[in-house]
C-alpha cells in the first residue's frame, strides 16, 4: 500500500535525522573540550550550533514520540469510564491536539517572518533558521498524529517500537 | 479571569482527561492567552524556545546517552557479580546484590527508569529463579531504583539547578550521595527483615580473595565513571554538560574496547532511542517555561511568599506542608513537570523563609521521585510491571514495607539537613 510505504519511508527519514543531530551535537562539543585542553584553543561556534541543533532535535523528535505513546499522560479518569465515553474523550482529546499543532505551525511561520533580520552571534545567520524548527517539527508531528489517530482514539492504541519503551519516556 | 487561574484551571482539565503532560501545558498557556488577551501570542514560541536553548540543558541527552552506551551487553552483569561478592552468600542475598547493583548504577546513569529497565530486571529474573517470589523482586527494583535520580549523575537535578538559581548542579550532584547512600541501607533492611520472614536464602558461600580482585579489576571502568564526573567537576576540569559528554566518549570506549560488546552497527539504535527519550524531555522543559512564564510574570510566586509569611510559619513547619503537598502532588504529576512547575515558585519562598536551597533540593526531588511508585500512577511502577510481567495489583501489595521504609527516610532527611548539605559544603561546592 501506498500509505504504509510512506509511512515507514517518512519514518525513517525522520529516525535518521535524529540520529544524526544527536551525534553531531556531542562530536562537537567532545571535539570542543578536547581541543581546549590539547591545543588551548576553543571552536567558537560549538556552542551555539550544538545549542541549536538541541531545539531541532526536540522538536523533530516530537512526532516520533507521540507516534509510539511516548509522551506521558494521566489516563486514569480514560480508565475508568465505560468504553464509549472514553473514546469520545479521546476523539475531544485529537481535535485538541490537531488544532495546537496547527496553531503552533501558523503562529510559528509568522514567528519565523518577525524573526528573519536578527542574526546568530557565532554564525551569523538569520534566526528564522532556528524558528523553523517549530513549524517543521509541528507540521511533521501532525502526519505522524493523523497517521495513528484512528486507532488511538478507538483503542488507545500507538505504534509499537522494539528499541523504544513507550512507557519509560519522560519519567526520569 | 486573571490569566494564571484560567491557566491553572485548564491545565487540571487537560491533564485530568489525559492530554500528554507536554501538549496539555502548552494548550493551557494557548487558553490563557487566548481568553484572557492580556500578552501577545508568541509568548509561548518565545518562551518555549529560551526554556530549550540552554547549554547546562544539554547534559540532560549526554547523560542519557552516556548511560544507554554503558548499560547494553556485559557492562550489567559485570556490575551484578561485582555486587553480589560481597553480599550475596547471606541470607536473602540476592536482594542486598540487587540493592547493591543498582545503587552503583545509579552512578552511571541519571534516571530511575534506567535502573529498573536495565539491571533491575536482570535482578527480577535471577531472584525469581532462586526461589524469591517475582511480584517480591519487582517491589525491591521499583523501590530501589528511586536512587536513580538522587546518586549522581542525575538529569532531575541538572533541571532543577537550571529552575532555581540558588543551587548548582555541581553542589546537588554532590548533595545526593548521602540520601542516596541512606536509601539504599533502608531498602536493604526491608531486605533483611522479609528475607528473614520468607527465609530466602543466600547461595553458598563468599568468593576466593584473588577472585574478588580479579572481579573488582573488571568492574572498575565502571565504577570510575560517577568519580571522574564529579572530581573533574570539582577540580573545575568541565563544567556539568562537558562532564556529560566526556561521559560519553568514556562509555563508548569502555563498551567498544574494555567491554567489547558495543558493536558498530548497534550505536544508530542507541543514538535514536537517546534522541528520543530527550525530545520527549526538552518538549515538557520548553512548554513548561512557557507555562511558568506567565505564573511569574503575574506574580504568584511572590504572592505565595507573601501568604505564606503572613501566616507566619516557621521552616520546619513549612517543610512539613511541602512534603505532604509534594506527596499527594507527586502521586499524579511525574518529577520532570513537577520541577518544572513547582521550583520557580516555591524554591523562592523556601529561601525567603530560612531553608538552606540544596537541603529544599533535596526534599523536593526525593519527594516527587517517591512520586513514581506511590500507586495508583507511578512511571517506576509501569515500567517494572512491565519488564518483570507482574501485575501491578501484585507489586504495589508487596510495596508496603518498603514504602514505609522510604517515609522514614523522607522524615529523617527532612529534619536533617546537614545530611543533604554537609558534603557539598565540605567540598566546597556551592
Amino acid at each position: 500500500m501506498l500509505i504504509d510505504k510512506f509511512e515507514s519511508g517518512f519514518m525513517q527519514f525522520n529516525r535518521w535525522l535524529l540520529i544524526i543531530m544527536l551525534a553531531v551535537m556531542s562530536v562537537i562539543i567532545f571535539a570542543n573540550v578536547t581541543l581546549r585542553y590539547t591545543t588551548s584553543q576553543s571552536i567558537e561556534w560549538a556552542e551555539e550550533v550544538a545549542r541549536h541543533l538541541m531545539i531541532w532535535l526536540t522538536f523533530i523528535g516530537c512526532g516520533p514520540v507521540l507516534r509510539y505513546g511516548g509522551h506521558i499522560a494521566i489516563e486514569n479518569l480514560q480508565d475508568a469510564l465505560p468504553g464509549r465515553v472514553s473514546q469520545a474523550l479521546r476523539l475531544l482529546i485529537a481535535i485538541l491536539m490537531t488544532g495546537f499543532c496547527v496553531f503552533c505551525i501558523v503562529t510559528g511561520l509568522d514567528y519565523m517572518d518577525r524573526t528573519q533580520y536578527q542574526i546568530t552571534p557565532a554564525t551569523q545567520i538569520s534566526m528564522a533558521w532556528i524558528y523553523a524548527a517549530l513549524p517543521i517539527g509541528m507540521t511533521m508531528t501532525l502526519i505522524h498524529w493523523l497517521l495513528i489517530v484512528r486507532r488511538y482514539v478507538l483503542a488507545r492504541e500507538f505504534a509499537s517500537d522494539a528499541h523504544f519503551d513507550a512507557t519509560a519516556s519522560a519519567s526520569l | 479571569m486573571s490569566p494564571s487561574v484560567i491557566l491553572l484551571l485548564s491545565v487540571c482539565v487537560y491533564l485530568a482527561i489525559g492530554v500528554p503532560v507536554a501538549f496539555a501545558l502548552g494548550m493551557s498557556t494557548v487558553t490563557a492567552l487566548l481568553v484572557s488577551g492580556s500578552f501577545p501570542m508568541l509568548v509561548l514560541l518565545k518562551e518555549t524556545f529560551t526554556g530549550v536553548d540552554s547549554f547546562p540543558l544539554m547534559a540532560v541527552p549526554f547523560f542519557i546517552l552516556a548511560a544507554e552506551l554503558m548499560s547494553g551487553g556485559s557492562l550489567t552483569e559485570v556490575l551484578l557479580r561485582f555486587a553480589g561478592q560481597f553480599v550475596g552468600h547471606k541470607r536473602g542475598g540476592l536482594g542486598y546484590t540487587n540493592v547493591v547493583a543498582l545503587t552503583f548504577f545509579s552512578g552511571i546513569s541519571g534516571s530511575a527508569l534506567a535502573d529498573a529497565a536495565g539491571p533491575g530486571s536482570m535482578m527480577i529474573k535471577m531472584m525469581d529463579k532462586a526461589g524469591y517470589d517475582r511480584s517480591y523482586a519487582a517491589a525491591l527494583t521499583a523501590s530501589t531504583a528511586i536512587v536513580g535520580p538522587i546518586i549522581p549523575p542525575s538529569i532531575i537535578m541538572i533541571i532543577y539547578a537550571l529552575a532555581d538559581d540558588n543551587v548548582s548542579v555541581g553542589a546537588l550532584f554532590v548533595a545526593g550521595l548521602i540520601p542516596g547512600l541512606l536509601i539504599a541501607v533502608a531498602m536493604c533492611i526491608v531486605n533483611w527483615y522479609i528475607s528473614k520472614q520468607r527465609n530466602y536464602k543466600g547461595d553458598g558461600q563468599m568468593p576466593s580473595g584473588p577472585e574478588i580482585l580479579r572481579t573488582t579489576w573488571k568492574a572498575l571502568p565502571a565504577i570510575l565513571l560517577p568519580v571522574l564526573i564529579l572530581g573533574g567537576m570539582r577540580a573545575g576540569w568541565f563544567t556539568p554538560t562537558e562532564a556529560s559528554v566526556v561521559a560519553v566518549f568514556y562509555a563508548l570506549v569502555c563498551g567498544k574496547y574494555v567491554y567489547r560488546t558495543l558493536e558498530w552497527k548497534a550505536v544508530p539504535d542507541i543514538l535514536s532511542r537517546s534522541a528520543l527519550l530527550t525530545a520527549s524531555v526538552l518538549l515538557i522543559i520548553g512548554m513548561s517555561a512557557s507555562f511558568a512564564w506567565i505564573l511569574t510574570i503575574e506574580g504568584v510566586p511572590q504572592t505565595m511568599a507573601n501568604w505564606i509569611t503572613s501566616i507566619h510559619l516557621n521552616a520546619w513547619t513549612f517543610l512539613i506542608v511541602i512534603n505532604v503537598f509534594l506527596l499527594l502532588f507527586g502521586i499524579f504529576i511525574e518529577p520532570l513537570p513537577g520541577v518544572m512547575v513547582l521550583v520557580p515558585i516555591l524554591a523562592p519562598v523556601a529561601a525567603k523563609i530560612g531553608v538552606d536551597p540544596i537541603h529544599f533540593a533535596m526534599v523536593v526531588i526525593f519527594n516527587l521521585t517517591l512520586g513514581m511508585i506511590t500507586p495508583p500512577v507511578g512511571g517506576l511502577l509501569f515500567v517494572t510491571s512491565n519488564v518483570s510481567k507482574v501485575p501491578l495489583t501484585e507489586l504495589t501489595r508487596e510495596l508496603k514495607p518498603f514504602l514505609i521504609a522510604h517515609g522514614v527516610v523522607l522524615v529523617v532527611l527532612t529534619f536533617v539537613p546537614a545530611l543533604s548539605n554537609w558534603l557539598p559544603h565540605v567540598m566546597g561546592f556551592k
